[in-house]
């Protein structure tokens, strides 16, 4: 057999009760390690093809890398913290460091709201930035200002309706599911209206179903607990930490839930970072392009084993 | 290893040199020790129970490994001639189970019948004696019946991984399970998803640091309808066994409606699939998790498994389920066939039982010389899994084509009870010494199992299992009802034997 590649299942434990389901891959000895955050309602296997594409390094022993579900996704459990915020993701990520990769230099790459988390995580542990995370991908995210403020009689009506809905979609949550039961992702309205709401036009029939069953193995729970969290998340001033790390920012043209202004906003106050928009694509880049962000990674773990001062 | 058992309180008896015995009865589990009830119940004192181990029970006194249960209902896992009214909830735990079966032996007076410490190491017939010359650990002895209950779920099957003996950490088997070795904190391989994995699995999850269920072939697993038996129940039962009874007669009833679609028409197991794959939609949410654990062949063609926590255990944020195939071991981790390597400190081997080659029967010689293993070495062949042509006075209890995967084993033994009492009394009455089936009884008898089995879900449901023997044979199930067996059983099939009586003057009576 060639080289074998090291893997372990461990369950984090946060301060607060929440067990973290992550996957660790590659030799402890290796010179760096990559830590991937998931969007909302997604889970690790968000990140599969990254991974895939990442394979190689890991195989020959250049790179750790380390997925895990966010708390109330995938296989995590919620811990007693409420209501949630993205902060305390952020607090979670730093958890997932601690037990995952304690030593050595650290990449972080996020998706969506993994992307929030990291950004709580430089806004509210500064000193980690720079001596431990040695570079962030931010990918298809934003820093804040997500619910906009409504402008229509519509939009404010939405606004208004918005929390009872949400609200009653929680206490309702067993008769919510048995009611997403009766669409699949099987189903062909299903994926038309994910691949609207998520993909751009290169997207392809399999990649679609494949986020849509991720999406759907989510609770009810993690959509209606993190949608507000989501609407309140706003780091536009906590992001002067990571100003002193390479950066790379990569944002789908034709994103509807993160629009590319969120990340010329992201670009606009870190003006190191290396901003890509990519044609054709949605908000689900880590699928539709993971080329495209393995790429990115790879600049930035290249960088952050590069001896200091090379930054 | 040793479990960390308490010893028996009981003492059995030592072999004296020279010793003769009416019955030999190897093996004290369920079978045997039943076997050795009704002999007492009789008021028979000629027999003698050997016992490898140092206690009764059998499988149930081997089986300590962390949640170990039984997929049966007590009411019904249980011998009909020594009910407990007291059974503490709906499916017992083996420690409850054991402690019945060494209050039901110390009732009965059959542990001053016990040689323990006694493995039968080899067993001929003496065909000019017309005795069994037997071989213990313990001793020797002479015995003019032998009956080998053994059973089928006894000695451990190890599978043969490359560099499993170069393993590092502890490696146990799950039915000699070390309870002195805390798994807390510790990364553990459990090789196996059948009965005893899925009950292993969830009892350890919450204290090690990760498991990694190593899975072959997924389980069909339905939900398990376990509570507690409330207080005015069991004064129910004792004061009305009556009652016990019926909901004995009940569950019996219901557990039979399986054999309909098992063994009859298959599209009356639809119902129990859509159920189980209910089970497994309503516990997994995790997509590639819930593939993995998807079976591909029809329910009921291996164990259909019964449990309310295998699958959120897997699921749990620190369990892992791999489908790659373990390629080898390692000093200090397994390796599959993906080239993926996991650190383990523990090795937990869930992988079942040495059942369609059972290692009593290369103990067993005949008339010929021969043993049984060598004379079934083209498939095991029976009059009604319980005689052997060639083997005088040998009976066997749990033998082949008598094991059941849909409802209580104790049916079956006591059915075949029934049998070697009736065998016991004949030559008793007819004053015979030596009583032997035929070759034909046996090609009948084969025939009847293979046209029963034809079409069967354990044949045709697209699995392999223990059911199957290496030529692709039912050797272990009874294909069909099991009021069936007892209909074939409840009687000695006098027709299908030959007799020799004892000349005269010498003392024929065989244990009757």
């Amino acid at each position: 057999m060639t080289a074998l590649v090291q893997r372990q299942v461990v369950a984090v434990r946060t301060p607060d009760g929440a067990q973290l389901h992550a996957t660790v891959e590659g030799d402890d000895s290796a010179p760096v390690t990559l830590v991937l955050a998931h969007g909302w309602t997604l889970a690790q296997g968000a990140w599969d093809d990254v991974a895939a594409e990442l394979a190689p390094s890991v195989a020959t022993g250049e790179l750790r890398l380390v997925r895990y579900d966010q708390r109330g996704h995938g296989r995590s459990t919620w811990g007693t913290t409420e209501p949630v915020s993205i902060d305390l993701l952020g607090e979670d990520l730093t958890a997932v460091l601690a037990r995952c990769a304690p030593t050595g230099p650290v990449v972080l790459g996020g998706h969506s709201m993994g992307g929030m988390t990291i950004m709580c995580l430089a806004a509210h542990h500064p000193e980690l930035i720079g001596p431990r995370v040695r570079g962030v991908a931010l990918v298809d995210t934003s820093a804040g200002e997500l619910h906009r403020t409504p402008r229509t009689a519509a939009q404010r009506l939405q606004q208004r309706l918005e929390p009872g809905l949400l609200a009653l979609a929680l206490n309702r949550g067993r008769l919510v599911e048995r009611l997403r039961r009766l669409s699949p992702p099987s189903a062909r309205a299903h994926q038309r209206f994910v691949r609207g709401l998520l993909y751009g036009a290169d997207a392809s029939d399999a990649m679609v179903r494949r986020g849509a069953e991720i999406m759907h193995a989510s609770s009810v729970r993690a959509f209606a607990v993190f949608y507000p969290a989501l609407g309140a998340h706003d780091q536009r001033d906590g992001l002067s930490a990571l100003t002193t790390v390479p950066v790379e920012v990569l944002v789908g043209a034709e994103d509807r839930l993160t629009p590319v202004r969120h990340s010329r906003q992201l670009a606009e106050v870190l003006p190191d970072a290396v901003l890509h928009v990519e044609p054709r694509c949605g908000h689900m880049l880590p699928q539709e392009r993971p080329a495209l962000v393995a790429d990115a990674l790879r600049r930035l773990l290249t960088r952050a084993v590069e001896p200091s001062g090379a930054r | 290893m040793t479990s960390a058992r308490t010893p028996s309180p009981q003492v059995g008896t030592r072999l004296t040199p020279g010793q003769e015995v009416g019955v030999a009865v190897i093996g004290s589990g369920f079978a045997g020790l039943g076997l050795a009830i009704r002999l007492r119940q009789r008021g028979e004192t000629d027999f003698l129970v050997l016992e490898r181990g140092d206690d009764v029970g059998g499988t149930w006194r081997d089986n300590t490994y962390p949640g170990a249960a039984c997929d049966v209902q007590s009411h019904l896992y249980s011998f009909s001639f020594a009910p407990n009214p007291d059974w503490p909830r709906t499916y017992s735990g083996q420690p409850e189970i054991q402690a019945y079966l060494q209050a039901t032996a110390a009732r009965s007076g059959v542990y001053p019948h016990c040689v323990f410490g006694a493995e039968v190491t080899d067993a001929r017939w003496d065909d000019d004696a017309r005795r069994w010359r037997v071989r213990t650990t313990a001793g020797e002895l002479t015995a003019r019946v032998l009956v080998t209950a053994a059973g089928a779920l006894a000695d451990p099957a190890y599978p043969d991984i490359p560099g499993l003996g170069s393993f590092a950490g502890t490696v146990m088997h799950s039915a000699r399970w070390n309870g002195d070795h805390d798994l807390t904190g510790e990364r553990v391989a459990v090789v196996g998803t059948g009965a005893s994995a899925v009950q292993i699995v969830p009892a350890i999850q919450p204290q090690v640091a990760a498991v990694t269920v190593y899975q072959r072939t997924p389980a069909w697993v339905v939900p398990r309808g376990d509570r507690p038996v409330s207080s005015t129940a069991r004064r129910i039962y004792r004061r009305l066994p009556a009652a016990q009874k019926a909901v004995r007669g009940a569950l019996y009833a219901a557990r039979e409606a399986l054999v309909l679609g098992m063994a009859k028409r298959r599209e009356l197991l639809a119902p129990v699939g859509r159920m189980a794959r209910a089970h497994l939609e309503g516990q997994v949410r995790d997509p590639q998790l819930r593939a993995a654990l998807t079976p591909d062949y029809t329910i009921g063609c291996k164990r259909i498994l019964i449990s309310n926590d295998w699958y959120p255990a897997v699921s749990a944020p620190n369990a892992e389920v791999v489908t790659a195939g373990i390629a080898e071991v390692r000093p200090h981790s397994v390796v599959t066939r993906d080239g993926v390597e996991r650190p383990t400190d523990t090795i937990v081997l869930a992988t079942g039982f040495a059942v369609t080659d059972l290692p009593i029967a290369h103990r067993i010689a005949g008339r010929d010389g021969r043993t049984l293993a060598e004379v079934w070495d083209a498939g095991m062949v029976t009059n009604r899994g319980c005689t052997v042509a060639g083997f005088p006075n040998l009976f066997l209890l749990v033998g082949p084509n008598v094991g059941v995967g849909h409802t209580s084993m104790v049916y079956m033994i006591e059915s075949q009870l029934a049998y070697v009492l009736d065998a016991l009394r004949t030559m008793a009455d007819e004053r015979l010494e030596v009583l032997e089936t035929t070759p034909q009884a046996q090609e009948s008898y084969r025939q009847l199992i293979a046209a029963r089995s034809q079409g069967t879900v354990w044949l045709t449901g697209g699995c392999g299992s223990w059911y199957l023997d290496r030529h692709g044979h039912n050797t272990t199930l009874w294909p069909d009802f099991t009021f069936r067996f007892r209909r074939l059983t409840r009687r000695l099939d006098r027709e299908n034997y030959l007799g020799t009586p004892a000349p005269a003057g010498t003392r024929p009576e065989v244990a009757a």
